[in-house]
């Protein structure tokens, strides 16, 4: 995937060049929409001017009605294509820019994500993103909008009505950029504060409401309310605050508008008495002077809106340009037919942000067909081994061999093709049933995908469903029980039909007699296929050819069922442990 | 029984009714909307003076016949000065109203969180966490908009529209009727956009929310679309989802422009119709040019307010729905309730925690009991220990003593009392329980150990800690005491934890204790830690624990056995050990010797 190409600013640099002759179509509209637009105060000033020397006739009071109403149609008609394009144009990048980004993340591996919050990663790729898009249509336009409006009133007003009045009068009124500036962060500082006030009231009703049972318990309902009235109070605290800041931003730009017309009212009022002035350019002065608050205020926002966009791009591009860490090697070698036989040879194990070994002296060695049970208490090291071979963490090179052959040397697509995986969680898409279990496989016809289903003995449930294998599951549709989702993943590794096929403890929500038929159903399936199996409950395990017990990282005990409970050691005791529960939960 | 809230018959949309009946607590600050009523006002009028000002400079002073330059000063000063007190009325009102609107808000959000927090347990099993969440943050402060938006805007933009309208007819009467005409036109054009300007709205947000979703699903699946090798499948997935949200994004934006270049060009070609009939009443001498400066601006000034008004119609219908979704929490009578008379505890200590079930029957649902017929009694001071299957009642029968639900039949008695005849809260300080799944709350060590409460010292929190071992561990915490601990995402271990909460329950110090052991795996140093600290708390107090591990319980005074709700044996490991019963099965099924118990 062109990795060169993914710095957002190159990125928004090629956008921008490939859609130039839109661009520039775009903001040509608006500027000859602004040259109409300051005819229209214009206009009617020459018709006041008309009026007052008394030449008027209700012909001309026509004519100028249909030009001013010409104007207005022009104007609307140019600004909004205008206003169109650059809006298109510009949701046309915030698709692009969140296409790369997915497709970005797809290259980057689980130690990646492990370090980052996923509510992180969704706001760059939504407000970030987002707010890119909001200067490249909004403030673009609003920019082109602001100036040159700006320039055709001051060249207007220069020309036509009075260089030194319109000077004087747009002094205050050149203050509410500057003003939109500096207030504009502080108001958004404070409604930021609100945001927070309320969402630290939202996770302390979540934190007490969790924890109703002991805060009932404990007799502590008023304490419990006291600490929700303190957040409660602060968010009245943070909301007049704003309200404070938002208030004062929202008065005080009017009011520079007004002292400007003050101004033009007392100083145009002379000039006009004096007779330096006609009566229709101190008409026209006050509406121009209307037309330029807006505009002005506009040229502050996008200020601030760029300012914020660009410490998003920055954000983007840190993202953008974080290198896949696991990758195919440069000279990968083919293996042709995979056998499935697995060479684990580790002296030691550190996750890349770990200070401890996760796993030490490892060493297994599985022939094609064979099963291998791997067994431990939680954190023993049993899921981060899977990690290793499925090379979701790197392992040290020439520690983990597929066939002989390192798997740091094989294509990471090839690697996966050759395992099925069933994650200890059952990991499923909120799709229907039917494409979950053909996950892997895309092709799958629905015979083999309910021939799968039959396997992980999921079959008839999903029968049940209201539309079987075309029912959607997860929250927007029918919410999956635990062992229904493992048996689904469990169904979704059947059918990719792997060499190499891992569950990571998949068993563990299902009952035992359907666990058994699964078992049966593996074992006939995979007569000459090789299964690795991690289990919390050994009777998961006790068919393995082989069973590795691991504790915190360490090899402890190593054996078939029938050795292992004859040596009386830990598997003895966890075994004699899980047939009392069993008997009593049965 | 039913208490879901969801399963509550009522209108999905709302009903002003629903608004009323919140209107209780906006009575405390009525003064205070008709201060903001009378700023409005004065804000308005000081709004609709401004042209008329100008009308009076230019027709009297400056196109007039006895041109007059101080008259144009004085205008100027006069003009400054109504600004001035526009904007100080405006601002005082916006303070006054959000005031008022944020004290009403958080009136709403203490009785509801009190009144969600005195519902029995079952409220909470049928009713999830997070709507409830849902109902006192977003839905109150969709209520507060209420106040603050469409009240505001009736109030201000209705009085805009009567003030503009008078001044109109002030100026001119015929002029004032063909202007009229525009408002039917505002108003259909905003009402038929607003319309469509929502579903465009609501498509692009509906598309904006499945990318999201499918960001976080995939996103935390990464894993197996690459384990699986589907990258290239889910890109493609991922890329229709980016590419229905252009369009419709696309879409929404187009409508809003059109609206609002239509608002524009209606307002562009009101100005002309004005000059025009406008034009025509000067030329006839019928009214002055100043008056028909004056019409331009009041049409124009007539926009904003009409369009605003229409905007308010989403707003209560929101506020409507929120105000019914309070109403149906509020509306709920918790299930538990003290007695009317209830008995007065004469201090803790005074109670000996003599425990008496008699005859109970229980069941979540009537139809389906999960004790049945359950008869034992605890001395003060003694250890019971509850063995039994998942399901059995263990937790059940906890359950009832602390009343978090009614039995169906027979009675349980604290002190041979009732335990519906104490008060709660007196019931809660009494007996004690320490839960399997600790509960930490965002707040330190200590904070989380005396749970909030001022009346609990430092050196009290520090000596319980001590008690059950928890001490040297929290001193090597970073902050020690006053470490800060998160409800998620915590940065304790789960022996940590289980210590804390024997820490918390030592510091209240209840008569009777309910321990559910915690069943986690914990490694056998912290195991040991966590065994020493059971027995400290369960000094000096009479203790009902259910217990995961047999060797826990080896060394209770007595033992109950429960199967599928019903006691089948009582009585001390030896003596259940020579019955022939379940207890006895269970011991010799898990095949270890049991080592010596810490207890």
């Amino acid at each position: 995937m062109g990795r060169a190409i993914d710095d957002p600013n190159k990125l928004l640099k090629d956008f921008i060049w490939s859609k130039k002759w839109i661009y520039t179509a775009g903001i040509l509209s608006i500027l000859v929409s602004e040259l109409i637009m300051v005819q229209f105060p214009n206009i009617l000033g020459q018709f006041t001017n008309t009026l007052s020397q008394g030449q008027l006739t209700m012909h001309g009071v026509v004519v100028y009605s249909f030009k001013l109403a010409l104007v207005g149609v022009l104007y609307v008609i140019l600004y909004g294509v205008g206003q169109m394009t650059n809006g298109r144009t510009g949701r046309q990048f915030e698709y692009l820019l969140r296409r790369r980004l997915f497709a970005h993340w797809e290259t980057l591996s689980t130690a990646y994500f492990r370090g980052r919050s996923i509510g992180d990663l969704l706001n760059h790729a939504m407000s970030d993103v987002q707010t890119v898009r909001e200067s490249l249509s909004g403030g673009m336009n609003m920019m082109s909008n602001a100036v040159f409006l700006l320039a055709s009133t001051l060249f207007m007003t220069f020309r036509t009505v009075s260089v030194t009045l319109t000077l004087v009068s747009m002094i205050p009124i050149l203050f509410v950029p500057l003003f939109v500036v500096w207030m504009g962060p502080k108001v958004r500082g404070a409604s930021r504060q609100v945001q927070e006030a309320l969402s630290d009231m939202a996770e302390l009703t979540e934190e007490s409401l969790s924890a109703v049972r002991l805060v009932k318990a404990t007799a502590n309902e008023s304490i419990e309310a006291k600490r929700f009235e303190r957040r409660v109070d602060a968010i009245v605290s943070k909301q007049m605050h704003l309200f404070r800041r938002s208030a004062l931003f929202q008065s005080l730009i009017p009011l520079m508008g007004s002292i400007s017309f003050v101004i033009a009212l007392g100083y145009g009022g002379y000039l006009t008495l004096i007779g330096d002035i006609k009566l229709g350019g101190f008409v026209a002065f006050t509406l121009y002077l209307g037309m330029l608050t807006t505009p002005l205020q506009q040229i502050g926002f996008v200020i601030n809106n760029f300012q914020r966009a660009s410490a998003s791009l920055v954000r983007l591009k840190t993202l953008l340009l974080e290198a896949p860490d696991i990758v195919d090697p440069e000279h990968p070698v083919e293996l042709g037919t995979v056998h499935g036989a697995i060479r684990i040879d580790l002296p030691e194990y550190h996750y890349p942000d770990g200070d401890h070994a996760a796993l030490q002296n490892i060493s297994l060695h599985v022939n094609p067909g064979e099963t291998v049970g791997i067994v431990g208490r939680t954190a023993s090291g049993k899921t981060t081994l899977v990690n290793l071979l499925l090379r979701i963490f790197d392992p040290p090179s020439g520690t983990i061999f597929l066939d002989g052959v390192d798997i740091c040397e094989l294509r990471l697509a090839a690697l996966r093709e050759a395992i099925a995986y069933v994650p200890q969680d059952g990991f499923l898409f909120s799709t229907t049933v039917g494409e979950n279990i053909s996950f892997g496989r895309e092709d799958a016809t629905s015979h083999e995908i309910a021939e799968a289903a039959r396997y992980a003995c999921m079959y008839d449930e999903i029968q049940e469903f209201p539309n079987k294998f075309n029912t959607v599951i997860g929250e927007r549709g029918v919410a999956l029980s635990g062992g229904q989702k493992q048996r689904t993943a469990i169904a979704r590794a059947f059918l990719k039909d792997a060499p190499v096929l891992v569950l990571d403890d998949s068993l563990s929500a299902v009952d035992m007699n359907t666990e058994k038929t699964i078992l049966s159903h593996l074992r006939d399936l995979r007569q000459d296929k090789t299964t690795l199996i991690i289990a919390h409950r050994l009777s998961a395990v006790r068919h393995a050819d082989q069973i590795l017990v691991l504790d915190d990282g360490q090899p402890i005990e190593h054996g078939t069922h029938d050795e292992l409970v004859a040596a009386g050691g830990v598997y003895a005791e966890m075994y004699a442990m899980q047939q009392e529960t069993e008997e009593v939960t049965a | 029984m039913s208490t879901s809230l969801d399963a509550m018959p009522a209108a999905r949309r709302g009903s002003m009714k629903s608004l009323f009946r919140l209107l209780p607590y906006a009575r405390p600050f009525l003064w205070n909307f008709i201060g903001v009523l009378v700023l409005v006002a004065i804000y308005n009028a000081t709004n609709v003076l401004q042209p008329y000002l100008v009308k009076i400079a230019i027709d009297r002073d400056i196109s007039g016949h006895h041109p007059n330059l101080h008259g144009v000063y004085l205008i100027a000063a006069v003009y400054a000065g109504i600004v001035l007190v526009g904007l100080a009325a405006n601002y005082a009102q916006i303070q006054l109203l959000q005031y008022s609107g944020q004290s009403i808000i958080r009136a709403i959000r203490l009785d509801l969180f009190t009144h969600i927090e005195r519902q029995s347990m079952a409220f909470f099993d049928r009713n999830a966490i997070g709507r409830l969440v849902t109902n006192v943050s977003n839905d109150t402060e969709t209520v507060s908009q209420f106040f603050t938006q469409f009240f505001l805007s009736m109030v201000r933009d209705g009085l805009a529209i009567v003030m503009i309208v008078v001044a109109m007819f002030e100026l001119d009467g015929r002029i004032a009727s063909y202007a009229m005409l525009i408002i039917p036109v505002i108003a259909l054009i905003s009402l038929g956009f607003r319309s469509a300007l929502r579903r465009a709205y609501q498509t692009t947000r509906s598309r904006l929310s499945n990318i999201v979703a499918f960001l976080a699903e995939n996103l935390a699946g990464m894993r197996i679309i690459q384990v699986f090798h589907q990258e290239p499948r889910q890109n493609r997935a991922f890329n229709q989802l980016n590419e229905s949200h252009r369009q419709a994004n696309v879409h929404e934006y187009t409508v809003s422009v059109m609206f609002n270049r239509v608002l524009e060009l209606l307002g562009n070609v009101a100005v002309a119709g004005v000059v025009w009939v406008g034009g025509g009443a000067v030329l006839h001498k019928v009214i002055l040019f100043g008056t028909l400066y004056a019409f331009i601006s009041y049409i124009q000034r007539f926009f904003q307010p009409i369009n605003a008004i229409t905007q308010q119609w989403n707003t209560l219908q929101s506020s409507m729905v929120a105000a019914e979704r309070i109403g149906r929490v509020l509306s709920v009578v918790p299930a538990i309730q003290d007695a009317p008379h209830p008995v007065e505890v004469q201090g803790a200590e005074s109670v000996q925690g003599r425990v008496e079930f008699n005859h109970v029957t229980f069941g979540y649902s009537a139809d389906a009991p999960v004790l049945k017929d359950i008869s034992f009694l605890v001395e003060p001071g003694q250890f019971i220990g509850f063995v039994g299957a998942t399901g059995a009642g263990k937790s059940s029968v906890m359950s009832l003593l602390a009343r978090f639900y009614e039995p169906q039949d027979g009675t349980i008695t604290l002190d041979r009392i009732n335990v519906q005849d104490y008060r709660q809260t007196d019931l809660h300080q009494l007996v004690g329980l320490v839960q399997q799944e600790v509960n930490l709350f965002t707040g330190s060590v200590a904070d989380n150990i005396r749970l909030f409460r001022t009346d609990i010292d430092d050196a009290w929190v520090v000596e319980s800690a001590k008690t059950v071992g928890a001490h040297e561990i929290i001193e090597r915490l970073p902050d020690g005491y006053q470490t800060r601990l998160y409800a998620k995402g915590t940065n304790l271990s789960m022996g940590e934890r289980q210590l804390i909460s024997f820490a918390r329950i030592v510091c209240l110090n209840p008569r009777v204790l309910i321990l559910d052991e915690a069943t986690a795996n914990l490694d056998s140093q912290t195991e040991a830690l966590v065994q020493r600290g059971l027995q400290a708390v369960a000094e000096n107090r009479t203790t009902l624990v259910i217990a995961h591990r047999l060797s826990t319980v080896r060394h209770a005074d007595r033992i109950i056995v429960l199967d599928k709700g019903r006691i089948v044996e009582q009585g001390n490991h030896a003596a259940l050990m020579e019955t022939d019963g379940l207890y006895r099965k269970l011991v010799e099924k898990s095949g270890i010797e049991l080592e010596p118990s810490v207890i």
